[in-house]
């Protein structure tokens, strides 16, 4: 087929009308001492030692950053253990055993909604950086970096498009949490003094956007808008949200604060209210665990740390326990695969997908051009394959594969069944080296 | 059960190369299955032989590149062939039957003396998948058309003992040859030659009423094949577009000096003459739309089809041959990589793209005013 992707079926299906489910808090949860974007953690606490729920018991080290990591449960810390993190790697875990009392640590103390009012976006920096705030669409970007500046912010988009088939957990977040999702923009219209703010949802969430657009109407003049955006994959890309929602074209390797855009995914949204409004880090979030590996696909509330196997055996387990499983972490376009189901919920989780493994067999490229129709930024994924494949440097860097976004949009309209995202990675390391 | 490691994406579009090759298949259906009706057992033996020789040479390839490599030991026939064997795919099977059965269509139903056309076909069809596709390192890999390629060495070799079937057409002219061959016999002069086609009934043309190779005079069933590959998005519709659109604005210009000059003939019976005469819609629907052998980017495709075009139409009208469209196809095969080159390539109609592509139609319709433009007319 020459066509370009108008829309992934996005198999959402059933899932989004199901109620999120809270998951019992595990007798054990699991802390990295190191993540994607931070080296190892040091941790302040010692074998032994009682934590309380929210308790800061360690600290990780970025090079341009800090990331505090916060208990999600009170009780006793029980030693380091190794599983799999997100980023697929092995790597060391503090156990804390949970006495299931969930004992608030005493410095967690509500604002008042004057104080709030009064806090400047140099405090909200301060309050979402103690809070350990990172981008929970799955970026895990900080996001007291986005307060850190003090570029004048014209508008405020709220990512509430959730491209990525298959996961639904946003979208049960924006149904259930409906207030305290627009509360969270209204602290963001007073961090950044901007009264324009977008809330950008597909256009076939019809629902959605009713819903929306019904609660807002206690907010008149308030300037939150419900903006629909397209169907189509990958809408969630902030610089495809920024061009249908404004119409405005970020250029490759500018923020769109320089636009005067500011950003934000809604389960963000959601953790900025935590953190500001009842002063809590990120505990728990929201994880959709489906695929056509699962025998009751769900959403939960889950503490951070829950081991992925309790959440296993509350969807009930795999079907077709004789077929070969593909574990993913995040979506099924650009979720990262795990070699073992042992892996711990961490922070920028947003969901979990089984699929029966379904063994392809690359075919040779017949030059459809249905990659280069599908790219989003415009290059040409069959081209610069072959200059992978030949090895030819001056011909990849003329062909520009930094640009990509590993969407994996090329891989998924292939004809031939062509893993040619993967050749684009090659490329892109090839273009870094000189 | 045991967990897989792979990399993103992890959901694929259902679609596959095979797939995309019965489409090709079943837009091809329409035609075959007319030609067999009109010219029976002659189109079944153009359509069979070569595709099973296209078949054959692909096996055989397929086991050659896929022998048991050099290890120091002697490996027996079986051992390789077995290796082989196993990497036959679907694909392998479908990819020259498409071939085989396009360049069938383009043979005509007879020779004289008879035998010729068995030679022909043999040759061509060998011809076109070894030197076509094959050398190249099969599917995928090819820069020319393997049924044009095929086409045109049987043509060149053997086009002088081709008989076309008459078809319910008897040509005034001369006996055995299609309605563009007339033409050039008709008078050697540009214009003059174009005072007959009036006698032709456009209904008829379009019907397939008219002398012609086997496929490509039933306009009626390529345009249901057209269709079906435009919906199935098994050919690119920016190239069908702007080849026929390309081919259809040169002709109107080509027709104002036509209709001008030459008495008895209407300008819009010339316009549908040329459209519906030769292979110009079979080429369109089943040779440009050859993916592999065409540029990967939309401007690039626009640019081939232009282009494509514009050679037929200079071919026709110039040129000591009657028909341009495999001649055509192949020189743009040519031109594909270069249109593809990573310099300019991209996928964006850039100012300069579109400036290039209307310069490239300008050079075409300055060509055929200048050619047309001082030519006197005798009959």
């Amino acid at each position: 087929m020459i066509a370009p992707v108008s829309s992934i079926h996005d198999t959402k299906g059933l899932l989004q009308t199901l109620p999120t489910l809270a998951l019992d808090v595990p007798d054990y949860v699991y802390f990295a001492a190191d993540n994607a974007r931070c080296g190892a953690a040091e941790f302040y606490v010692k074998e032994g030692d009682r934590v309380l729920l929210g308790q800061l018991i360690g600290m990780r080290d970025g090079r341009f950053f800090k990331q505090p990591i916060h208990s999600s449960v009170s009780g006793t810390v029980e030693g380091f253990e190794e599983h799999y993190h997100r980023s697929g790697k092995k790597v060391k875990f503090l156990r804390i055993k949970n006495d299931h009392k969930d004992e608030w640590d005493p410095s967690i103390k509500d604002r008042s909604d004057e104080e709030i009012a009064k806090l400047t976006r140099a405090d909200f920096a301060k309050i979402l950086e103690a809070n350990a705030m990172v981008g929970l669409g799955g970026s895990s970007f900080p996001t007291y970096v986005k307060f850190n500046n003090d570029k004048k912010i014209e508008v405020i988009l709220i990512n509430a498009i959730e491209c990525e088939p298959y996961i639904t957990a946003d979208i049960r977040l924006m149904m259930e949490e409906l207030e305290k999702v627009i509360v969270g923009i209204t602290y963001l219209q007073i961090a950044f003094e901007c009264k324009k703010v977008l809330i950008c949802i597909k256009k076939k969430h019809r629902e959605l956007i009713r819903m929306y657009q019904e609660y807002l109407r206690r907010y008149e003049n308030s300037g939150i808008e419900v903006c629909p955006v397209g169907n189509f994959y990958p809408q969630g890309w902030e610089i495809a949200m920024i061009k249908s929602a404004l119409g405005i074209d970020v250029a490759t390797g500018h923020l769109p604060s320089e636009y005067g855009i500011a950003n934000f995914n809604v389960s963000t949204v959601w953790g900025i209210y935590e953190a500001v409004k009842h002063n809590r880090p990120v505990y728990e979030r929201r994880i959709s665990v489906t695929g056509d590996g699962i025998k009751y696909p769900s959403n939960f509330i889950v503490r951070l740390g829950t081991p992925l196997a309790a959440l296993l055996e509350k969807c009930g387990g795999y079907t077709e326990p004789d077929k070969d499983k593909v574990f993913i972490l995040g979506g099924p376009m650009m979720g990262a695969s795990l070699p073992s189901d042992d892996c711990i919920i961490t922070k920028t989780v947003t969901s979990v997908l089984v699929f029966n493994h379904e063994a392809k067999e690359e075919a040779p490229c017949i030059r459809c051009g249905s990659c280069v129709y599908s790219c989003p930024t415009g290059l040409e994924p069959k081209q610069i394959m072959d200059a992978v494949k030949a090895f030819d440097k001056p011909r990849i860097k003329a062909l520009n594969p930094l640009k990509c976004i590993e969407c994996g949009l090329c891989s998924y309209v292939c004809t031939s069944h062509i893993r040619v995202t993967d050749y684009i990675r090659r490329a892109k390391m090839f273009a870094k080296t000189k | 059960m045991s967990i897989i490691k792979e990399t993103s994406p992890h959901i694929h579009r259902k679609d596959s190369l095979a797939r995309m090759l019965i489409d090709v298949l079943i837009a091809l259906a329409p035609v075959s299955i007319t030609s067999i009706a009109v010219y029976g057992l002659a189109a079944l033996r153009n359509l069979l032989l070569p595709v099973a020789i296209m078949m054959l040479a692909e096996f055989v390839f397929v086991l050659i590149m896929n022998r048991v490599p050099y290890d120091g030991n002697k490996h027996t026939f079986k051992e390789h062939f077995q290796k082989g064997w196993k990497a036959y795919r679907l694909h392998h099977v479908l990819a020259p039957i498409v071939s085989g059965v396009i360049f069938g269509l383009l043979m005509p139903s007879g020779s004289n003396p008879g035998y010729i056309i068995y030679v022909a076909l043999i040759l061509g069809s060998l011809f076109g998948i070894v030197i076509g596709k094959l050398v190249f390192g099969g599917t995928g890999q090819n820069i020319f058309n393997p049924a044009a390629a095929g086409m045109v060495f049987a043509k060149l070799c053997f086009g002088s003992k081709y008989v076309y079937g008459t078809n319910g057409y008897v040509s005034a002219v001369s006996a055995g040859g299609t309605v563009l061959s007339n033409l050039t016999e008709t008078s050697t002069n540009l214009l003059g030659r174009y005072a007959n086609i009036g006698d032709i009934s456009l209904w008829d043309m379009f019907l397939g009423r008219i002398p012609g190779t086997i496929g490509e005079a039933f306009k009626f069933a390529i345009l249901i094949g057209l269709i079906y590959l435009l919906i199935r998005r098994a050919a690119d519709w920016r190239v069908v577009l702007s080849y026929l659109g390309g081919y259809a604005a040169l002709m109107a210009v080509a027709g104002i000096f036509v209709a001008a000059k030459v008495p008895n003939v209407n300008y819009f019976q010339f316009l549908g003459f040329s459209l519906l005469s030769g292979g110009v819609l079979f080429g369109a629907t089943y040779m440009f739309t050859d993916p592999v052998t065409m540029p990967i980017n939309a401007p690039g495709r626009v640019m081939y089809g232009i282009l494509g075009a514009g050679l037929t139409v200079i071919i026709r009208v110039f040129g000591a041959l009657p028909e341009g469209v495999a001649f055509s196809i192949l020189i743009c095969n040519l031109v594909a990589p270069a249109l593809d080159h990573y310099v300019y390539s991209g996928n964006k109609f850039t100012k300069k793209k579109i400036l290039f592509t209307c310069g490239l139609a300008a050079v075409f319709v300055l060509a055929i005013c200048l050619g047309l433009g001082f030519q006197e007319v005798t009959v």
